[in-house]
């Protein structure tokens, strides 16, 4: 009974920090990478990224390369088109 | 009847050195901050106050309590009932001494209450004496522990805030008559040790493990003992009047004590706050602390002497272990783990701290403001320092140059720790290891408390004289609530705006958010401020002040 209980002690012991130490530290690890991406701070800088390269691109005498121009209004008209038929 | 010349010097001496310390507490009182949950603890006494007084029908408490709770306003306190779980052995105490003595100046009540709980941690460290004295038989061993436990700057700058440290003091105690029971089963001790793990266990909620290792100690005990009635017994007994002192000193508990025992618990997750913290330069979530967060703190913020005493003696204490338990047979004449009673204390505080350490590691505890909220474990950080004192003066019994190079450290340790106190004065609770670089403490939380907020108002009023100032809180710290802490015809001169610094005049900026301020630029100080002053103590920046520029 005696030496039951201190290896049982033991084993538990080693199986908790084995544990924590192997899947609870990927689990930690995992959640803090998250939390840093989806973090309301770097949602806001991801905002403001969004809004200098739109704040650029309204400086800029030409933001788009006139073929690019060419394909992306073909490609709404085909939309709308599209849309129009289905509606 | 003979007296005993030796042991009346060494009393004298204690009552001395306590008399020295209160004096010198008592003239200094008043140089600390007022930190920014006085109100809240205010509130929650005289709340427990009012609960009381309806209860048994004390008409005139009661509405004396209601004006004074009505009176307490803050736009950053939460409602009371959000928090008012905890902490009511002093809250209570302290808002009928309020009442009683009619003391109306908000500032002197918490300053009362600092001085309350600063003499509760000395009377703790008499009991921490004690604790030394029994296990090591040399008065001046134990006298250095408690020495240490009183002059951890850490620890005793925040004694007076009457938080963490009020926890430690009633740890220290509930651990003194943990270890009495351990060795003596008696009722008187089961009584006192059961009073104590209540009073404890109202102020954390975790030391609902202190009965769990009470337990754990008896059985192994029990192995060599062999008395299973009377173990059980006893342990029924102490359970009897742990939950007979739980819910007498608990009014939470006293209606639907089951449901609300339970809620405790649930209510966990909900209660403890959600923020980042600056954690080696980087924020970090308070809920996600890396695992050598809690060591970092202990061995940044601690004195360097005290935390090597501290490795060598845990370390020593290890092997001592590791062979016992090695060395664990199914017959022995011993019990397993421990050969002498000092031996039985060494193991029963091994087993409590280890444990302790284990089961915040393990269950990813939440922390903020550094190791504030496990300040406990000063205790045994202290004891195995101590024990390994006491090893090597064993160890070196015959060589007078040895000791005296050992009593060498034992002086620079104490002559360290007087410096720190005195260099960090008012602000030893914010107190990094001296052999850290600015960069390194500049990498951390700072002044959590706000205690430089009395320093900042008074610092503004001298430079400015005009009737109304404007100030901006660049600083997750709630600086209005400092204002408490100067005369009442000052804070009339201050208008706290938080975050609104357009219409600041100055801004007080610390190192506490709780908000990635890199990325989040509501901490940010505008470009029509600049830096007119900054407070730093021994190369830790406390505060900045910010004016406009005109």
């Amino acid at each position: 009974m005696k030496l039951f209980f201190y290896k049982s002690i033991l084993i538990f012991v080693l199986f908790l920090t084995a544990f924590h130490f192997s899947f609870g530290y990927l689990v930690k690890k995992v959640k803090t990478e998250f939390n840093s991406v989806i973090s309301k701070e770097q949602l806001e800088k991801a905002k403001n990224k969004i809004r200098d390269e739109m704040q650029n691109a309204v400086k800029k005498d030409s933001y788009i390369k006139t073929e690019d121009a060419i394909i992306i209004n073909k490609f709404i008209n085909k939309i709308k088109s599209d849309l129009e038929k289905n509606r | 009847m003979q007296l005993d010349f030796y042991k009346q010097k060494n009393s004298v001496f204690l009552i001395i050195f306590y008399l020295v310390a209160l004096i010198v507490v008592f003239i200094n009182l008043q140089d600390f901050g007022i930190h920014i949950e006085e109100k809240y603890h205010r509130l929650n006494g005289l709340f427990w106050l009012n609960y009381i007084a309806e209860l048994f029908g004390l008409t005139d408490l009661q509405k004396i309590t209601e004006i004074k709770i009505k009176d307490i306003s803050d736009y950053t306190l939460s409602p009371v009932s959000v928090y008012n779980k905890y902490g009511i052995i002093l809250d209570l105490p302290a808002a009928f001494i309020e009442i009683v003595f009619k003391i109306n100046d908000v500032g002197q009540i918490y300053y009362l209450k600092h001085f309350i709980g600063f003499l509760l941690f000395l009377i703790s460290s008499f009991f921490f004496f004690r604790i030394l004295n029994n296990r090591y038989k040399s008065f001046y061993l134990s006298f250095f522990g408690l020495f240490l436990y009183l002059t951890s700057p850490r620890i005793l700058g925040d004694s007076f805030l009457y938080k963490d440290v009020l926890f430690l003091s009633f740890f220290t105690i509930t651990l003194f008559y943990f270890l009495e029971s351990i060795e003596k089963l008696s009722i008187k001790n089961l009584i006192l040790l059961s009073f104590f793990t209540a009073l404890s266990f109202n102020l954390r909620i975790f030391s609902i493990f202190i009965p769990i290792f009470f337990i754990l100690i008896l059985v192994i005990k029990n192995f060599h003992l062999k008395k299973n009635s009377i173990i059980i017994k006893k342990i029924i007994f102490y359970f009897l009047f742990l939950i007979i002192f739980t819910y007498i000193f608990w009014p939470y508990l006293w209606e639907d004590p089951l449901n609300k025992f339970i809620q405790l618990f649930t209510s966990i997750k909900n209660d403890l706050i959600n923020v980042k913290i600056l954690y080696f330069n980087q924020f970090i979530q308070n809920r996600l602390v890396p695992d050598t967060f809690l060591l970092t703190w202990i061995f940044i913020s601690s004195p360097i002497f005290q935390i090597l005493f501290f490795i060598f003696g845990y370390c020593f204490y290890i092997m001592r272990f590791g062979g016992r338990y090695l060395k664990i047979k199914k017959n022995l004449i011993y019990n397993d783990l421990w050969r002498s009673k000092g031996e039985e204390k060494d193991f029963t505080i091994f087993l409590i701290f280890t444990s302790f350490f284990f089961i915040f590691l393990l269950t990813n505890a939440p922390f903020y403001n550094g190791w504030r909220l496990i300040y406990f474990f000063n205790i045994f950080l202290i004891y195995f320092g101590i024990n390994f004192l006491h090893i090597l003066f064993a160890f070196y019994r015959k060589s007078k140059l040895k000791r005296n190079s050992i009593v060498f450290f034992i002086i620079l340790a104490i002559s360290y720790n007087i410096y720190a106190i005195i260099t960090f004065h008012p602000y030893q609770s914010i107190y990094f290891n001296s052999f850290l670089s600015q960069k390194i403490i500049s990498g951390f939380e700072g002044d959590y408390y706000g205690l430089s907020a009395k320093h900042f108002f008074q610092k503004i009023s001298k430079i400015d004289n005009k009737k109304s100032i404007t100030i901006g809180v660049a600083s997750h710290t709630p600086l209005q609530r400092g204002l408490e802490a100067i005369p009442t015809n000052l804070q009339k001169k201050f208008i706290v705006v938080g975050q609104n610094y357009e219409k600041a005049d100055y801004i007080y900026k610390n190192n506490i958010s709780e908000v990635n301020s890199r990325l989040n630029k509501k901490y940010e100080i505008p470009i029509n401020f600049s830096k007119i002053y900054e407070l730093k103590v021994n190369k830790v920046k406390i505060y900045e002040i910010y004016k406009l520029k005109n």
